[in-house]
């Protein structure tokens, strides 16, 4: 033992000085509140609400005299928890937001069923909400959540990159996508490698959109599994072409949603598919190269249906809803009802939140502070959720997802991988 | 003769410089990126000269209070773990470098299977005990679950380390007329300070970067600041890069100066025992 290695340690010194330490960091102010709601949600959607000045609950927590104590995760993180706390014998949770994706009927039957609370003491002109959302929280002919917010796709485009191009518009078709695409896959004026159309491989909005750009689906809402199979394969076949041209990126079996972002920011991309909130972030000119050039529209559909039918774009929602085992569930419906209130409604939308009443996005506040309110509005009209939820929802996903990638890699002839995601996810399909 | 040498210097050189650039340039990235305008994170070509800004430093401390109220969480957590470790795997180790018996002998390859749960086996389960016993989301069931997963392996290393003072100070005490406690607080914890500094690395590496444990059991009044980072890369509204640089270059610092700082302890209590006859 080297001499160098004794220190004299004091058990005194040692363990007073650390358990003083810890027990003076451990000791923090508390505040009273006559009554606190517990809310488990995203940041996000604790953000849109505003706060000190801008509080859109001050006058709520007035007259209710009581305070909102926010638990905030990211999605997957917070479905998980918002779950598990419905799953115990209580909760001190008394609202939890909800993805429209995930309520099946075993999760929907951990959560209050709202019909009665809006019969007796309904939501102000609750018919303004959109019916496709509400639909989409109502499992086994019970509400179990009140929308809240929307996220639906649209297409970004650079509208610098497509003027350097000699491109006057953006697409009106697939067809002209594709095309503008290819031809945007250049290296442009500033020197940067532009790609024509940058895509998550991870996310089954993307597949889904172009296999109902030719009018197909993947799981509809009455769970048939890929009622029009041509459709998907056409929808592939535009992915691979792409591809291979170089329209996509090489890196799209890695290509995440963060860098589609970042790529349309940096002028790497030209076009990107994204929920139309995202506006304010990809023009945004502390981070975007391009601020006020990037703008968005609907997501062409193709020729052939041009028309036809409208486009259905994907929308993810989330909802309000009050666990069966939480502790005030009155008040819980208090803050429900007020969320919703057509005056906070626009609140949020001119916070960032994608609006849930239709008549938010004839506002003029809101019109003039988001350029894209009308086309969103027009999208929202005929947009539903990629697939609807089922047990075994996350599975088939990633299933599909998997053939997907083979297919647009080139490792699986499209048909071939259309016919597997049939073979393998017919057994995962509810009954 | 001359010319091998040279080229093994060269070897080792390189091979040196790949290692460094592996293990720093991650963070480098980071702290770089943390400084530089939001335009230029992403800039292709990279750019590596540019004029630093504090901006998202100020942005973080504006519009993640929350994340501030996490590092102050994990600090408590952290040392509260670290002190509750210490004391578990210096008394444990204690007992099994002094006493030997076939029980205590087996109980130590229970201390090592222990280890090997994979920690999602032992959380969900407990989730709902500890929400009975109303220690969700409090500072105290994160500090004994951390102290809990390390005490195996502390135990294990202190062990190694105690067995190499020799029991004759031990002995020289006792006919001092000192009890057990008094050798081990007298004798033993001085000489084995290196190894409870091990020990200590270990355990606030693990509690200041942990997330499966925290995600669990806590939401707010407990929450670390490992959730909240996890929260900034957030997929609703997009992730603002600056920030969240900002954000782990400051959660990074603490720990990576303690490690450095306790670098030589580590490397001592690491190889403790290691030229054991």
């Amino acid at each position: 033992m080297n001499d160098r290695n004794i220190i004299a340690l004091s058990r005194r010194g040692f363990l007073g000085t650390a358990l003083g330490g810890i027990a003076a960091l451990a000791t923090q102010p508390s505040w009273a509140a006559s009554k606190t709601l517990n809310v488990l949600s995203h940041k996000v959607h604790q953000t849109v609400l505003g706060a000190d000045g801008g509080d859109l609950l001050a006058d709520w927590k007035a007259s209710n005299d009581a305070d909102v104590s926010w638990t905030t995760f990211d999605s997957n993180p917070l479905q998980d928890r918002l779950f598990r706390e419905a799953s115990l014998g209580s909760t001190d949770y008394s609202v939890g937001y909800m993805i429209d994706n995930r309520p099946t009927s075993e999760i929907a039957a951990l959560f209050e069923p709202l019909d009665d609370y809006l019969a007796s003491d309904p939501i102000e002109d609750f018919q303004d909400i959109a019916p496709g959302l509400v639909d989409g929280m109502t499992v086994d002919g019970k509400l179990i959540g009140i929308p809240v917010r929307h996220a639906t796709q649209g297409l970004f485009y650079n509208e610098e990159l497509l003027q350097e191009a000699g491109i006057d518009a953006p697409p009106t078709t697939l067809e002209e996508l594709v095309e503008q695409a290819r031809k945007l896959t250049f290296t442009s004026s500033a020197g940067t490698p532009v790609v024509g159309l940058v895509l998550a491989s991870d996310l089954a909005v993307f597949p889904v959109m172009f296999a109902r750009a030719f009018g197909g689906d993947f799981i509809t809402g009455d769970f048939q599994l890929m009622p029009d199979k041509d459709a998907m394969v056409k929808g592939l076949t535009v992915l691979r072409e792409m591809f291979e041209a170089g329209a996509l990126p090489r890196s799209y079996a890695t290509t995440r949603n963060d860098d589609q972002v970042t790529w349309l920011q940096q002028g790497r991309a030209a076009f990107t598919v994204l929920p139309f909130a995202r506006n304010a972030q990809l023009n945004n000119p502390e981070q975007s190269k391009y601020p006020g050039k990037i703008k968005a529209v609907e997501f062409p559909i193709s020729a052939e249906l041009k028309g036809k039918m409208p486009m259905s774009s994907i929308v993810e929602a989330w909802a309000m809803v009050i666990p069966k085992n939480a502790a005030d569930k009155d008040l819980a419906w208090s803050f429900i009802k007020e969320v919703s209130s057509k005056r906070a409604t626009l609140g949020m939308a001119l916070n960032g939140n994608g609006p849930v009443r239709v008549s938010t996005y004839a506002e003029p506040d809101l019109v003039a502070k988001n350029p894209l309110a009308e086309v969103e509005a027009a999208v929202l009209a005929n947009a539903r959720g990629a697939f609807p939820p089922f047990p075994e929802a996350a599975r088939a996903q990633g299933i599909m997802l998997e053939e997907v990638q083979l297919a647009v890699l080139g490792r699986k002839p499209v048909a071939e991988a259309v016919d597997a995601i049939v073979e393998r996810v017919t057994p995962l399909m509810p009954a | 003769m001359r010319t091998r040498n040279l080229l093994a210097a060269i070897g080792k050189t390189v091979a040196v410089a790949a290692m460094l650039f592996w293990s720093l340039f991650p963070i480098a990235f980071i702290v770089m990126s943390s400084l530089k305008p939001g335009q230029d994170i992403f800039a292709v070509p990279p750019r590596y000269v540019f004029e630093p800004t504090f901006e998202h430093y100020v942005s973080l401390w504006q519009q993640w209070g929350a994340f501030f109220d996490g590092l102050l969480n994990s600090t408590i957590i952290t040392a509260g773990a670290t002190v509750i470790a210490i004391a578990g795997s210096t008394f444990a180790g204690y007992v099994y470098s002094r006493n030997s018996s076939r029980m205590l002998d087996a109980s130590v390859l229970f201390l090592i299977v222990v280890r090997l749960i994979p920690p999602i086996v032992v959380t969900l389960p407990l989730f709902p005990i500890v929400n009975v016993l109303g220690l969700n989301d409090t500072h105290a069931i994160m500090m004994v679950l951390y102290a809990t997963f390390f005490v195996s392996l502390g135990t294990v290393l202190m062990r190694t380390f105690i067995d190499q003072i020799p029991r004759e100070l031990d002995e020289a005490a006792e006919i001092d007329g000192a009890g057990r406690l008094t050798v081990l607080r007298r004798v033993i914890v001085p000489l084995a300070a290196p190894g409870i500094l091990a020990v200590a690395v270990f355990v606030v590496v693990f509690a200041w970067n942990e997330y499966l444990f925290a995600f669990i059991f806590t939401s707010t009044r407990a929450k670390t600041a490992p959730l909240v980072i996890s929260e900034m890369i957030g997929s609703i509204d997009g992730v603002d890069w600056g920030i969240l640089f900002a954000a782990s270059t400051v959660q990074l610092a603490p720990v990576l100066l303690f490690v450095v700082f306790m670098n030589r302890y580590l490397v001592a209590g690491l190889t403790a025992g290691a030229t054991k006859g």
